[in-house]
């Protein structure tokens, strides 16, 4: 069977499933932008109710047109609560991610690249790290130095690094073995010129995708620290928190965690779903978090 | 193979010493003395002084380091100076709680796990492995807790079929233990599914391109036998590996999940002293942990190159 057979073979298999994975990916992306651009806009929402306000309806009443979401057992709007959490969570992933990606990639580059002791020494602190449980150890961190804004994004940004550090490490070992960069090092280039102009930029796609995935597990992290009560401190909300209040009133009114459990769960969805397409169209291997 | 096993203790001891002094020190650099910390505020200077005594903090950090080590070896972890509990009598009865909800979430995980991931790898695109991959793809997005909240909602506020009323020892009978911990260890066990599941189809589906399993098939044997003897096997390696790597993650979902079933076990523990700023006991019991869990993979990774001749020899 010729090559052009075995596409044509294929075609019809193939079409709409990738065209049911295009739609999938729009809808994530949709997603992602309208809780994005909500949580971003929050402050100025005029529909949307102070979420610390008591009695903005009756307490512990359903999903309703006025209270999209329903409300707590003070009367607070949980839909105003849920966007508000949603805000401080994203902006501790925001960052968490940035800087991980920043510092996790560079250290995986420069370990793969070098190679020898460099490697060596980075490759056996990030196995270290990595066979250390994350919870315990931004638990730990949090506690020590405060539940503060600042602190649970330092303990979210630290568990970040190494799983990053590695993905960027395979990568770079990748691509410094290719022929363009044996090219360009005969060619008289330093180490500079090689490491980020020729092997850096190969990683970027790798660490694009990347950022997606790891944006879903800082996500969970810093949900799981705040549903313990070790993140930022109350009065300030965030989804970990909102559904820590509403496993204690699952029986009187469970819409407060189904509401922001669902809103948490697409959002993770989507990340994932937008992390794993770009790994899948770059064609990226061994990048699995 | 002696060489071998002796480099890698050797690493596993540096290892955990290195990450055990990182803690210590780490705990070194908050302000204040913990000593007054541990008493919530509300000591006498002797009580203070005895503290002191106790944790060597007159002496430099490395110092305090190598003598709570020894104290350590030694079994002496230390006690609450608030509630005046040990740490190991807090440990004893927390530790079988753990215990058993992981080994339960475990075998809930595999026992799933081996099937669906078998099947789905030897009928790529087939129903069953389009469900089963959808599946585990919109588990992976779930947080523990969510999915907790979920199941608690469900099955034991809606249809009351399982307890919500903390922990039952198997000594008060299996049919009560089982009420409040099925649905811990379902939980637990639907974070760890699809990360061996993934796994284990990626494996099946490069094994069956291997000559040995068209031989088998060529033989006339039939395919469970195949699938089970000449598939399996060779995975058994993989997950064992996947299955180090993941008892770390497994401790995060320890947390949550003791937590949210008010299962005091370990990961209680740890919350509650971390609540009540018991951050001696916190040190101590991060550090156990820390070193269970670097000896589980130093362990997992040994166990591997004595089941695998080939790992040795690179």
């Amino acid at each position: 069977m010729t090559a052009t057979a075995a596409v044509a073979a294929a075609e019809p298999e193939v079409r709409p499933r990738r065209q049911g994975r295009n739609l999938a990916l729009w809808l994530s992306v949709g997603w992602l932008a309208l809780v994005i651009a909500a949580v971003v806009a929050a402050p100025w929402l005029g529909f949307l109710d102070d979420p610390h306000r008591p009695l903005a309806g009756q307490p512990e009443e359903g999903p309703s047109w006025s209270h999209w979401f329903g409300t707590d057992q003070l009367g607070r709007d949980m839909f105003a609560r849920s966007v508000w959490g949603g805000r401080l969570s994203l902006s501790i992933a925001g960052p968490a991610v940035g800087i991980g990606i920043v510092a996790g990639g560079l250290l995986g580059v420069v370990a793969g690249y070098f190679g020898t002791w460099v490697d060596g020494a980075v490759s056996s602190i990030v196995n270290v790290a990595l066979a250390l449980p994350a919870l315990v150890f931004a638990l730990f961190i949090v506690t020590m130095l405060g539940q503060s804004y600042a602190n649970v994004t330092i303990a979210v940004t630290i568990l970040t690094i190494p799983a990053i550090a590695r993905i960027a490490r395979a990568q770079a070992l990748r691509f410094a073995a290719r022929e363009f960069v044996t090219v360009a090092d005969m060619m008289g280039a330093r180490w500079p010129r090689l490491l980020f102009r020729e092997v850096l930029p190969n990683v970027v796609p790798a660490l694009a995708s990347i950022a997606f995935l790891a944006m879903g597990i800082v996500i969970i992290a810093e949900g799981s620290l705040s549903f313990i009560g070790a993140s930022v401190g109350s009065p300030s909300i965030t989804w970990g928190n909102i559904l820590a209040a509403g496993r204690g009133r699952l029986e009187e009114s469970p819409h407060i965690a189904l509401t922001t459990g669902g809103v948490m769960f697409a959002t993770l969805l989507a990340l994932n779903f937008v992390g794993d397409e770009l790994l899948r169209r770059l064609d990226v291997r061994e990048a699995r978090i | 193979m002696l060489r071998f096993l002796g480099t890698r203790l050797a690493q596993l001891a540096l290892v955990v010493l290195a990450v055990t002094l990182l803690f210590y020190w780490m705990l070194n650099l908050l302000p204040g003395n913990p000593c007054v910390a541990a008493f919530g505020g509300a000591a006498t200077q002797e009580q203070i002084a005895e503290c002191e005594q106790d944790r060597n903090l007159d002496d430099p950090v490395i110092v305090q380091w190598a003598k709570w080590g020894g104290d350590v070896l030694t079994g002496d972890f230390g006690k609450s100076y608030l509630t005046g509990r040990t740490f190991g009598e807090a440990l004893t009865t927390a530790l079988p709680r753990t215990l058993l909800l992981l080994a339960y979430s475990q075998t809930l995980a595999l026992g799933a796990a081996i099937p669906l991931g078998l099947w789905s790898g030897y009928r790529q695109n087939s129903a069953v492995d389009k469900i089963t991959s959808g599946g585990a793809f919109a588990l992976l997005s779930t947080p523990v807790f969510v999915l907790g909240l979920v199941l608690i909602l469900v099955f034991a506020v809606k249809l009351n079929w399982f307890d919500l009323s903390g922990y039952e020892p198997i000594s008060e009978g299996l049919a009560a233990h089982f009420r409040v911990m099925f649905l811990p260890a379902v939980t637990l066990a639907a974070g760890l599914l699809p990360v061996y599941l993934r796994l284990l189809r990626t494996d099946v589906i490069g094994t069956l391109q291997e000559d040995f399993v068209g031989t088998a098939r060529a033989k006339g044997l039939p395919v469970r036998h195949v699938l089970l003897r000449h598939v399996l096997r060779p995975s058994s390696f993989t997950l064992l590996t996947i299955f180090g790597v993941q008892a770390a993650q497994a401790v995060n979902g320890v947390i949550v999940v003791e937590f949210l079933f008010d299962l005091d076990g370990v990961g209680s523990l740890l919350v509650g002293w971390v609540a009540a700023r018991e951050f001696l006991l916190v040190q101590t019991l991060v550090a156990l942990i820390a070193a269970v869990f670097v000896t589980v993979t130093t362990v997992v990774d040994l166990l591997y190159s004595v089941l695998d001749p080939r790992v040795r020899r690179k």
